[in-house]
């Protein structure tokens, strides 16, 4: 089923949607042995169908698997690349604790991690584009911790080098929009580290023909480090603007932005659902401020809805979805 | 000249007092069940610290959700709200929210040192705070003050905090400003934090420490903290050791003694000694004193790792004295 996505004003996601039972449960048995992962991807459909429904129901073009299968960006690829093994509890919060991995030996990948989910939410899309989306060699990097490697420099490649084997098959297998995702980024805004990660995209991203490529930064000082990854080799930088109050806006502007944008309207971690007329005001912002045309913008919610009750993600991306399409008749 | 090593601050909660202290939350465990961990624990990570050979203490603040949560928890007109990350960790601290002038209920410091001087003898202890600037800036502010008469506000409360340690018998006064290491901190920060820790530290600098971590200063910021009147001023430079080094050697010391925070507490790959010597003969060859320490507090790693790079820092002194034909120095006093 052929689908058209908008020429202007496109809606997406940036990813993850809340966990929809019994997803979590089979997280768990999982991890517990109490299933096999043939067993586990059998059974995830199930919740990656229901994500698949709500976006499509809200109005959303281009979609994602909901990231049903992850319990966390990072652990998740951990658990299935060679290299690395558990890590011991590290302190999030107060007495809040996760198991941060450790790379232990030379990474190598070793099969394939998010394209049956890929395919399978494809399959079940009416015609609009999934996202492939998988965490960045840089996020990888510094949410995990290094046994074997000690330079950043080669570990950051290393991990680049895993990511492009999994964007290959997402590719082959006819993902046409990809998305890495970076939040770690914006926590250490030098200029070093943003050169770093650009070494890495290239590695990702070079040569792979027709394909939407995506890096999605959150939260920090963003501002800080636009100057040092406008010539990142990708076509679209997918931004949290709303949190932030759409600060960021005047230096993209002064800057000469001229890639697409991942236009992050509404907020994920409050529970307040924007109004359709909130985020068409915030669209007309950017518009206004006439740096960037309609066909460029990509609007989208400042990051992964995870964190929602499944019924205020819902709704929030509903109210993006109309607002974009009232934008289109104007712009 | 003389070496020294030091841990920097809170040291991570071990499986057991992380499961005590859940229980005690959770309603399931009386809370003097947690205060017994408390002090089993730190008599543990003390006894790591004498058997590296540190002349100095510190307890591990295992029962520290944050850094400002004692604080917050011991004044009045402070509460706490949702979390913010802490710096460029993957690391969240809850919001202090300042509704009025804030005013001390209890005392958090000189308590531990009551607490912990046993366990530590002979070594001396050493207690920590959260500098002012630091404090100010990272919290909400509803009180109706300024930023900046906040910050005096919790400088003068710290300074009594501080007074009354000394008078516990503490050896060290250590105030953490990583704010001040941030690529957001400008000299106005800088400015304002030299005359508030001046202030706390007044009568004692010598026994005082200024610490910066999570980044290295701007060198305009770092040139006017060389104002601070610690006689103690501590840098992360196992962060960005090269822009550490380059500071160093452009900006000098100020005539401070410089406390290098050599071992990198937020890995825990084992640091290289080699490297860290070459560095350390680089910036502090012709010192008469020098304290190395962890490069940041070493709540962020797991607790086997942090006693394991407590054993490595107490191996590098040694090896860096060696290298630089100084003494160690082991016993406080």
């Amino acid at each position: 089923m052929a689908y058209s996505v908008p020429r202007k004003f496109p809606t997406t996601v940036v990813g993850s949607y809340p966990k929809i039972p019994p997803a979590m449960d089979l997280i768990k048995k999982r991890r517990a042995g109490e299933i096999s992962e043939e067993e586990f991807r059998k059974l995830i459909k199930e919740p990656i169908r229901e994500a698949v429904r709500d976006q499509i129901e809200a109005g959303i073009d281009i979609i994602s698997d909901g990231e049903q299968s992850r319990e966390d960006m990072v652990v998740y690829f951990a658990e299935r690349v060679e290299g690395y093994r558990p890590g011991d509890w590290v302190r999030i919060f107060d007495n809040v604790y996760f198991r941060k991995p450790v790379i232990v030996g030379d990474l190598k990948w070793v099969r394939q991690m998010i394209v049956e989910d890929w395919v399978y939410a494809t399959s079940i899309s009416q015609g609009r584009p999934v996202k492939g989306i998988i965490t960045g060699p840089y996020t990888m990097m510094e949410w995990s911790f290094d046994l074997r490697y000690g330079r950043r420099e080669e570990l950051i490649i290393e991990l680049a080098r895993i990511i492009r084997r999994e964007v290959e098959e997402l590719v082959k297998a006819g993902a046409r929009y990809i998305q890495v995702d970076e939040p770690a980024l914006s926590t250490r805004p030098w200029r070093e580290e943003a050169e770093l990660l650009k070494d890495a995209l290239e590695v990702i991203f070079k040569g792979l023909g027709d394909v939407k490529r995506i890096v999605h930064i959150c939260y920090g000082r963003l501002e800080k480090i636009i100057p040092y990854i406008l010539e990142y080799p990708v076509d679209q930088f997918d931004l949290e603007l709303k949190n932030s109050n759409f600060r960021l806006l005047p230096y993209l502007k002064e800057y000469g932005y001229d890639k697409e944008l991942g236009f992050g309207v509404v907020d994920v971690h409050t529970l307040q659902v924007e109004t359709v007329e909130e985020i068409k005001g915030y669209i007309d912002k950017l518009m206004k401020m006439d740096f960037i045309p309609p066909e460029k913008v990509y609007v989208d919610p400042d990051c992964g809805l995870k964190r929602l009750p499944r019924e205020v993600a819902k709704a929030k991306m509903k109210n993006l979805a109309e607002a974009a399409r009232i934008a289109r008749e104007e712009w | 000249m003389k070496v020294w090593g030091m841990l920097l601050g809170g040291f991570p909660r071990s499986r057991r007092l992380r499961h005590v202290l859940r229980d005690v939350e959770r309603g399931t465990a009386p809370y003097y069940v947690a205060e017994a961990e408390v002090d089993r624990f730190a008599s543990q990570v003390i006894g790591a610290q004498l058997a590296a050979g540190f002349p100095v203490v510190v307890d591990g603040m295992a029962d520290w959700h944050d850094i400002f949560r004692p604080f917050v928890d011991a004044w009045r007109n402070v509460t706490v709200d949702g979390l913010l990350r802490y710096f460029d960790n993957n690391f969240f601290y809850r919001i202090p929210v300042f509704t009025d002038e804030p005013d001390a209920r209890s005392f958090v410091l000189s308590r531990r040192v009551y607490r912990f001087r046993d366990a530590a003898d002979p070594a001396g202890v050493k207690v920590v705070m959260p500098g002012p600037v630091t404090f100010a800036y990272m919290s909400k502010n509803l009180s109706g003050l300024s930023t900046e008469e906040l910050a005096e506000r919790i400088a003068f409360l710290l300074r009594e905090e501080a007074r009354k340690a000394l008078d516990a018998g503490a050896s060290l006064i250590q105030v953490d400003e990583p704010f001040l290491a941030d690529i957001d901190a400008t000299p106005d920060h800088a400015r304002l934090a030299v005359d508030l820790v001046n202030s706390i530290v007044d009568g004692f600098g010598d026994r005082a420490v200024l610490s910066l971590y999570y980044g290295v200063p701007e060198p305009g910021v770092y040139e006017v903290l060389l104002d601070v009147k610690a006689r103690y001023l501590m840098l992360d430079v196992a962060d960005a050791p090269a822009r550490a080094s380059s500071l160093l050697k452009d900006k000098g010391a100020g005539g401070h003694v410089l406390a290098l925070g050599v071992v990198d507490a937020r890995r825990i790959i084992d640091d290289d000694e080699s490297r860290i010597i070459e560095l350390v003969k680089g910036v502090a060859g012709g010192s008469e004193e020098l304290v190395l320490t962890t490069s940041t507090w070493m709540d962020l790693i797991p607790y086997r790792y942090a006693l394991r790079k407590t054993i490595i820092l107490g191996r590098i002194v040694e090896s860096v004295a060696s290298s630089l034909g100084a003494d160690v120095w082991s016993i406080w006093g």
